[in-house]
């Protein structure tokens, strides 16, 4: 929320602060690149192109870590279980639809797709509501753990759901898009990977531009930033709050529809093992930025595949919790959370 | 995690009760003096979600033993319990189990556990109680003969001279030059990519391939482990396209993810490059859930699998028609070898049995009785004799290829690798 706060000011100051950002990204990028280079040689492009699908999947989920904690500032660890659920809402309409495998025809699958991606976000976007007045907003004046063992219960609620009505074992998601490969000049990329990365990228810009310059946007960002003042200025908090839920909601939903697009499998415990991953994400780049969020989930990505590439995929893990540990000791607050933090 | 312990204990019940009045009536008939005394066989397998094609073939298996052998003077009926905890193998569930099984007077011998993780944390229980366990499908060297860092006498901590453990599966080691023999001389391959789940039976599975790849004479172009919980296996098949290997080999079960690298094999455009796994994927066709065959769809094609057990039992086609006649199914991998750990119990039983009322001394005396490396079986699976380690004589690998026009594992060799100079 934070990052909306402190856009005004960034274009005031102008050489260093406008250029900055960018330019650190694209040398993270390019030294990335240059390690995958080194590590896989000829196959540098297609890890590349890995790391920023599997980045952006877990940047997508870390979203709604980010902008929950950013205005109730509470670790909302229900947040892996709806990206799960949501795996399972599309593979539940895509397999009532009687689809099983690609669909050639490029109208019915852009049509499958914006349906499939429709309801789960929705869906998904609804049940976070659901969750936030049934399980947070009873408990939004009492002390700090209260919110948070419930939220670790509204996480196993949704697991047992799963489990008991769906499945205990690995769902296979019928895979709509056709395995094709795309060439443009000298890259090659697969239609599903392009598909991820220009997705989960447009659901930022979008975030980022709703937050930003809409009415709606400024009330959630007034309220992150003091829900007193806030509220007397005329904003609905309890609204506010119910929206800040289903937009992060929806967008873990859509992370779900790509998990069984990309990966054609669901299981009742991946929402585990990726909100840990994006949970990291939205530390690593300063918990309550979208844009750290963002940032942060690539980063994990790209640690993820670089381990791998150099042969110590054993030591992923470790490498990945490992950064975290040493970003946060030397920089508590994250990639991104001082810096905007002070001037906002 | 309640309503899952719940449904547990309601389906080990209905078992438990099923088995009970199947097992009472054939006694009644047969005269032999209103049953005999009351004792039970325990099962410890994982028998609920992914892990079901495992256990419940195995389960049937003893099952089915109990049904067919009599002991004059006993009533066996089965205590069942299962070590899955959310559909996938758990170690301390396992060992719950076994504490579970120690504690009720009546279980004299346990079948079980699937899993070599599990058997990890239930010999150091067995051997505390003195319950003689036999495990139908354990292939971890670890379990039973020291291998790398390992020792035995690191489970066996109470009592570390009692062998409380056998096993009718054969080891890794030579599971391991199985999987090597198939990549090497059935394949053609003289490079690989080597992979493992980072778990106790695939890590092991995997380094014992290396082993035996090497002294045939095989490149081992890359060796990595994968986290048993990813669900993104994409940059390690990148990996393997770059390194472009004769053939892919993985240790590791279908629910630490083989099934989900081999289909985003397939998705890159490497399923031509033939994959091997262990017994670890031969867990049933492509119509059964969750299966490895399953869950790999397009990349079933040039798949190869192991199974640490003899294929070529002796009365295959008598066994395969009672099994179908009882369960309306065939056989799964492991229900051979989980009705010869039944056979060994009720051999013990008729030997050192009779006259024996107090079960304490009873469950003691089976103990030592299969523990004895003199002492012969002729099973379904064929004769052998447990080693001192209780490791079974019988070191016959068998091999499965996917077939395509059954879209199921076909089997097509098997390999006896005792006194074998390869592993």
């Amino acid at each position: 929320m934070t990052t909306a706060a402190a856009a005004p000011s960034r274009r005031t100051s102008f050489d260093a602060g406008r250029w900055r950002g960018p330019l650190i990204v694209a040398g993270f990028l390019l030294a990335a690149y240059a390690l995958m280079v080194v590590s896989a040689g000829a196959q540098a492009q297609d890890q590349f192109i890995n790391a920023l699908t599997i980045g952006a999947i877990y940047a997508l989920i870390a979203l709604g870590y980010t902008m929950v904690y950013g205005i109730i500032e509470l670790i909302n660890f229900a947040h892996g279980e709806i990206f799960m659920v949501g795996s399972f809402v599309s593979w539940g309409l895509l397999t009532s639809l009687g689809f099983t495998g690609a669909i050639n025809d490029p109208v019915v699958l852009a049509g499958v797709l914006v349906l499939a991606f429709i309801v789960s976000m929705v869906v998904m976007g609804v049940v976070g509501v659901v969750i936030e007045r049934v399980a947070y907003r009873p408990l939004r004046n009492a002390p700090r753990l209260a919110p948070l063992i419930t939220a670790i219960g509204v996480s196993f609620i949704l697991q047992n759901i799963v489990f008991v009505t769906i499945s205990n074992s690995i769902v296979t998601v019928p895979q709509v898009m056709p395995n094709t490969a795309l060439t443009f000049g000298p890259i090659a990329i697969r239609e599903i990977n392009l598909f991820v990365i220009v997705l989960a990228l447009s659901l930022m810009v979008a975030l980022q531009a709703f937050v930003t310059r809409t009415t709606l946007g400024r009330a959630m960002r007034s309220t992150a930033m003091d829900r007193e003042a806030a509220q007397l200025m005329g904003v609905d908090i309890n609204s506010t709050i119910a929206l800040t839920f289903f937009i992060g909601s929806a967008l873990a939903g859509a992370a779900g529809v790509v998990q069984g697009l990309y990966f054609g499998v669901t299981h009742f415990q991946i929402g585990f093992q990726a909100g840990l991953k994006a949970f990291t994400a939205a530390v690593l780049g300063g918990i309550g930025n979208t844009t750290g969020a963002a940032i942060g989930g690539f980063v994990i990505g790209f640690i993820e595949v670089l381990t791998s590439s150099f042969g110590y995929g054993r030591w992923s893990d470790a490498a990945v919790f490992g950064t975290l540990v040493l970003v946060l000791i030397f920089r508590p607050t994250g990639i991104l959370g001082q810096q905007l933090a002070d001037r906002a | 995690m309640r309503f899952t312990k719940l449904a547990v204990f309601g389906m080990g019940a209905v078992f438990a009760f099923g088995a009970c009045s199947g097992a009472a009536s054939p006694g009644a008939s047969g005269g032999g003096g209103g049953g005999g005394i009351a004792i039970k066989i325990g099962i410890e397998l994982p028998m609920t979600g992914g892990e079901a094609p495992n256990g419940v073939p195995t389960a049937n298996g003893v099952q089915l033993a109990i049904q067919d052998i009599k002991v004059p003077g006993f009533t066996v009926t089965i205590n069942q319990q299962d070590d899955a905890v959310n559909g996938k193998h758990n170690a301390n569930q396992g060992a719950k189990n076994m504490s579970t099984l120690a504690n009720d007077s009546q279980v004299v011998f346990v079948v079980g556990p699937y899993n070599s993780s599990v058997a990890t944390a239930e010999i150091p229980v067995s051997n505390a109680n003195g319950l003689m366990q036999c495990s139908p499908a354990n292939t971890a060297v670890e379990l039973t003969k020291p291998w790398g860092t390992a020792k035995p006498t690191d489970l066996r901590k109470t009592n570390p001279d009692k062998i409380t453990y056998v096993r009718v599966a054969t080891t890794d080691d030579n599971q391991g030059a199985g999987m090597a023999d198939i990549a090497y001389n059935t394949i053609g391959a003289k490079t690989v990519y080597l992979l493992d789940d980072t778990q106790t039976y695939g890590k092991g599975l995997a380094d014992a391939f290396g082993n035996t790849f090497t002294k045939f004479g095989g490149q081992v172009l890359k060796r990595d482990g994968v986290s048993d919980k990813t669900t993104d296996f994409t940059s390690y098949v990148t990996t393997a396209k770059g390194l472009n290997p004769a053939a892919v080999a993985y240790g590791g079960v279908t629910t630490s993810g083989l099934g989900l690298f081999r289909k985003q094999m397939a998705a890159q455009g490497l399923q031509t490059i033939p994959f091997v796994g262990g017994d670890g994927v031969v867990d049933g066709s492509f119509a059964t859930a969750s299966s490895f065959l399953q869950i790999a769809g397009d990349g079933d094609t040039n798949s190869y699998g192991t199974v640490a057990a003899i294929h070529d039992i002796p009365n295959a086609a008598d066994f395969a028609s009672k099994y179908k006649a009882k369960f309306n199914t065939d056989p799964g991998s492991y229900s051979a070898p989980g009705y010869a750990c039944t056979q060994i119990f009720l051999q013990a039983l008729k030997a050192v049995g009779t006259g024996v009322t107090d079960l304490g001394q009873l469950r003691e005396k089976i103990r030592a009785y299969v523990a004895d490396p003199a002492n012969k079986y002729d099973t379904v699976l064929g004769t052998f004799n447990f080693d001192k380690d209780g490791d079974t004589s019988q070191h016959v690998i068998s091999y499965y290829k996917y077939d395509p026009a059954k879209k199921d594992w076909g089997y097509f060799k098997q390999r006896d690798f005792t006194a074998d100079p390869v592993k």
